[in-house]
C-alpha cells in the first residue's frame, strides 16, 4: 500500500510536532523512521493508521482517503502490546472472528502464524501473564493473522531478549518478502533500521 | 432495653423455621430486584460503554449529568412512575400501579443511571487502550462495544452488583409503586419500614439480618472472583 | 472557581448553624428539666416543646396542620408531631418517646392509663368511617344497604369483591377488623389486600384496583379529586371512631414534659378549641371531618 502525505502539520496546543511538506511511502517496501526522542515519530504513526484524526494536511492510502476498506487492511503493532485477558489461541482468533471467518479457517490460520513465530507452546496460555518478548510476538502474530496489506510497528523491540528480537525481524522481513506487505517501523535504534529498511526516513 | 433483645430472639427464630411468609417476601425482594438489574445493565451498559469512548464537544457536560443522576433519590423516581402507570396517566390503561411489574420498572428506572454512570466512567478510563488496539485490528464500532465489555467484565460485574445492592435496599420506589401489599408487593424494605411503624421488631429485625446477609454475600462472591482474576 | 467555591463555603456554613441549631433543641431542655423543680423560672422555658404522637389520620386530614399553629401562638409551646399507626403511637407512650398522645383506640387508651402509662384520659371528638368504592359500585351496595355496614361488607366477601385493608395496626385497621368481627366474618382469600400502608395511600390503591375499603372521612374527603372512587356506605353507627388525648405519666419516665402536656390537654378540649375543630373542614368540604364531644 503506498502512503503519499502532503503538507501535514500537527499541534499539540501551541506546540508544533509535526511539519512534513511532501512524503511518500512506497509500496511492497520496508521503511524504516528513525530521529530523537520527542520528534514526532509514534505520532506520525498514529496519524497514518488512522488512530490521530487531529491534524491538517493530506494522507493518501493507493491514491484514496482513509475508509473502512483501508483500515481493514492495515494494522498498527504498539510498543508496549495490550493482549486481551483471554487465552494467547483467542487473542490471535480476535480480528479473524470479527471478519466472519468459519472456524476451521480460524484455526488453520492461527496455527500457521505460531508456528512461524515459535509460539506454538504459548497457544492456552493466559496472555496477559506472558513477559515481554512473549507479548510481542504474540502481539504480531495477532497483527500478521489477517494478512494486512500495511503493517506499522512502533519501536517493537525495544526491552526485548535478543532471541525474540530476531524472531521479530525475520518475521517481518518475511510478511515484506513472501506478501508483498509494506511495513513502516519506528526504531531509535540504527542498526535495527539499517537491517530492516530499504528506506530510512531521519525525522 | 429488653424488647431489643426478644426482637433478636424472635428474628432468629423466625430465621431458624424459615418462615413462609419471611421467605415469599425475601423471593420477592429478590426477584424484582434481579429482574431490575438484569434490564438496567442491558440497556445501560453498551450505552454507556459507546458514550465511554466516544469524543464528542459537551463531554465534560454530559460526565456532570450523568454523575448527578446516579444519585437520584429513589422516591422521585418512585413518584415519577406512580404518575405515569396511575389510572389517570399515560399508562393506566395497562394497570401496573400497585404490581410487581411496577416494582420492576421503578427499580429499572432507578439504576439504570447508575450502571451507565459507573460502566461510563470505568470506559472513560479504561476503554480508550482497549479501543485502540480495536481499531488497529478491524474492529467495528459494535465489536469494539462487545470487546470492551468482555476485557472490563470483572469491573463490570462490581457495578452490577452494587446497582443490585441500591435496587434490593431501597425503600422510596417500591413503596410508592408497589403499596406494600401483602402477598403481592411486599418487599423486606416496605417490610421493614412497616414493622417498625407498627413497633413490631422481630420480622423487622429477622429481615434486616437477611438484608446485610444477602449484600455480603454478593460482595464477598465479587471479591473471591476479582482476585481469580 | 473562587466565587464558586465561596458560596458553597457560605452554604455549608448555613447548613452547619441550621443543623446545630436543631441539635441544641432537644439538649436544652434536657438540661432544663433536670432543674425543673429548683426553680420556676426555668419552668416556664421547660415548656418549650413536646412531642405529639398520634395518628396518620389526624395528619392526613389537615386538622393539625389548622389546630397546631393557634396552640403555639398561644401558649410559646412547640408541638412536634408524630403521625404513625394507634399501635406504634401507644408504644412510643409507653417507651416515654411522646408527652402527649391523641389517638383512637378506646379500649386500649382506657388499659394504658389504668397500667400507668398515662395520667389520665379525656374524649376530644370522633370522626366516622365511611366504606368507598368504584362509582359504578358492581355490587349495589348502595342501593341495597346505603346504611348498612355489616350487610356490605358480607356481600363483599360473598362476591370476593377486591377490598383493600390497611394491614399496618392503625387505629383505623383496627376498626376494621372490629367491624368484620362483629359481621363474623374473618376475611381472607386473593381478594382480601393487606397494604400495610397509610389511610392515603390505601385509598390511592383501592382507586387503582377499583376495589372497596374503610376509610376515615376527612382523608377520603381530602383526596377525593385524584381519587376514582365514592362513598357507598356510611351512618352506621359501628362506622363512628372516638379519639382521646392522653398526657404520658411522667412516674414512668420522668423526661416526660408533662406541664405541657397537660396544657395540650386542657387546650384542645376546651370549648373555644371544640368550636374551632366543629368548623374545621366545612368550608371545603360542605361537612365537619370531626365533631368535638369533650366533656
Amino acid at each position: 500500500m503506498r502512503i503519499h502525505i502532503t503538507k501535514l502539520k500537527k499541534y499539540y496546543g501551541e506546540r508544533q510536532v509535526l511539519d512534513i511538506d511532501d512524503l511518500i511511502f512506497e509500496e511492497h517496501k520496508i521503511t524504516a523512521i528513525t530521529g530523537p526522542n520527542g520528534c514526532g515519530k509514534t505520532t506520525l504513526l498514529n496519524i497514518i493508521a488512522g488512530l490521530d484524526k487531529d491534524y491538517k494536511g493530506e494522507i493518501r492510502y493507493n491514491g484514496f482517503y482513509l475508509n473502512k476498506d483501508i483500515t481493514d487492511k492495515m494494522t498498527l503493532v504498539f510498543q508496549k502490546p495490550y493482549l486481551f485477558k483471554r487465552s494467547v489461541y483467542e487473542n490471535i482468533e480476535y480480528p479473524l472472528k470479527i471478519r466472519g471467518l468459519s472456524k476451521d479457517i480460524r484455526n488453520k490460520k492461527i496455527l500457521d502464524i505460531v508456528k512461524k513465530l515459535e509460539i506454538e507452546d504459548l497457544l492456552e496460555k493466559r496472555a496477559h501473564l506472558l513477559s515481554g518478548g512473549e507479548s510481542q510476538k504474540v502481539a504480531l502474530a495477532r497483527a500478521l493473522v489477517f494478512e494486512p496489506d500495511l503493517l506499522l510497528l512502533d519501536e517493537p523491540t525495544s526491552n526485548i531478549d535478543p532471541d525474540a528480537v530476531a524472531i521479530l525481524e525475520r518475521e517481518i522481513i518475511r510478511f515484506n518478502e513472501e506478501s508483498k506487505g509494506t511495513v513502516i517501523i519506528v526504531t531509535h535504534n540504527l542498526e535495527q533500521s539499517k537491517r530492516l529498511g530499504h528506506r530510512i526516513v531521519e525525522m | 432495653m429488653n424488647y431489643i433483645l426478644e426482637g433478636f430472639k424472635e428474628a432468629i427464630r423466625l430465621l431458624i423455621s424459615l418462615d413462609k411468609e419471611v421467605l415469599s417476601i425475601v423471593s420477592l425482594s429478590i426477584i424484582v430486584s434481579t429482574s431490575a438489574t438484569i434490564f438496567a445493565s442491558i440497556i445501560s451498559i453498551p450505552l454507556a460503554v459507546y458514550f465511554g469512548i466516544k469524543k464528542f464537544k459537551a463531554k465534560r457536560l454530559f460526565s456532570r449529568i450523568t454523575y448527578t443522576f446516579m444519585s437520584i433519590p429513589s422516591v422521585i423516581v418512585g413518584l415519577v412512575v406512580a404518575i405515569i402507570l396511575s389510572r389517570k396517566g399515560p399508562f393506566g390503561h395497562l394497570n401496573l400501579l400497585y404490581t410487581k411489574n411496577a416494582m420492576i420498572i421503578a427499580q429499572t428506572l432507578l439504576v439504570i443511571p447508575l450502571v451507565f454512570g459507573l460502566t461510563y466512567g470505568l470506559t472513560k478510563s479504561r476503554g480508550d487502550v482497549i479501543e485502540r488496539i480495536a481499531f488497529t485490528l478491524g474492529a467495528n464500532k459494535w465489536d469494539t462495544i462487545v470487546l470492551i465489555i468482555r476485557e472490563l467484565k470483572v469491573d463490570i460485574l462490581v457495578n452490577i452488583a452494587t446497582a443490585f445492592s441500591r435496587a434490593i435496599s431501597e425503600v422510596g420506589a417500591v413503596m410508592i409503586v408497589g403499596g406494600n401489599i401483602k402477598g403481592y408487593t411486599r418487599v423486606m424494605t416496605t417490610t421493614i419500614s412497616m414493622m417498625n411503624s407498627m413497633g413490631d421488631y422481630p420480622m423487622a429485625i429477622a429481615l434486616g439480618i437477611i438484608l446485610l446477609l444477602i449484600s455480603f454475600i454478593i460482595h464477598s462472591l465479587i471479591y473471591s472472583y476479582n482476585r481469580e482474576d | 472557581m473562587k466565587k464558586i467555591s465561596i458560596l458553597l463555603l457560605i452554604f455549608l456554613l448555613i447548613f452547619t448553624t441550621a443543623c446545630t441549631k436543631n441539635v441544641e433543641t432537644p439538649t436544652n431542655t434536657g438540661q432544663v428539666e433536670e432543674t425543673q423543680d429548683e426553680t420556676s423560672q426555668e419552668q416556664v422555658e421547660a415548656k418549650g416543646s413536646i412531642i405529639l404522637s398520634t395518628t396518620t389520620s389526624t395528619q392526613d386530614s389537615g386538622l393539625l396542620d389548622f389546630l397546631l399553629p393557634i396552640f403555639t401562638e398561644e401558649t410559646g409551646i412547640e408541638v412536634k408531631t408524630i403521625a404513625v399507626g394507634t399501635g406504634k403511637a401507644l408504644q412510643m407512650g409507653r417507651d416515654g418517646e411522646a408527652d402527649v398522645l391523641l389517638v383512637h383506640s378506646k379500649a386500649d387508651e382506657i388499659k394504658f392509663v389504668e397500667e400507668g402509662y398515662g395520667t389520665e384520659r379525656r374524649d376530644v371528638m370522633y370522626n366516622d368511617y365511611i366504606l368507598v368504592g368504584p362509582k359504578d359500585d358492581p355490587l349495589n351496595l348502595k342501593t341495597d344497604y346505603p346504611n348498612n355496614i355489616l350487610e356490605g361488607l358480607k356481600r363483599i366477601a360473598e362476591k370476593e369483591a377486591v377490598f383493600v385493608s390497611r394491614g399496618d395496626d392503625s387505629g383505623t385497621h383496627k376498626k376494621e377488623l372490629s367491624i368484620w368481627k362483629t359481621a363474623n366474618i374473618e376475611p381472607s382469600g386473593a381478594w382480601y389486600l393487606e397494604a400495610g400502608a397509610g389511610m392515603g395511600d390505601v385509598l390511592k390503591i383501592t382507586s387503582e384496583k377499583q376495589g372497596y375499603t374503610i376509610s376515615d372521612r376527612g382523608t377520603y374527603l381530602s383526596m377525593r379529586d385524584v381519587l376514582d372512587l365514592e362513598i357507598i356506605i356510611e351512618g352506621d353507627e359501628n362506622l363512628f371512631n372516638q379519639y382521646g388525648v392522653i398526657p404520658v405519666n411522667p412516674e414512668k419516665n420522668p423526661h416526660v414534659n408533662i406541664d405541657a402536656a397537660i396544657e395540650f390537654m386542657n387546650w384542645i378540649t376546651s370549648d373555644r378549641v371544640q368550636d374551632l375543630i366543629k368548623e374545621f373542614g366545612v368550608e371545603e368540604y360542605g361537612q365537619p371531618l370531626f365533631i368535638p364531644n369533650a366533656k
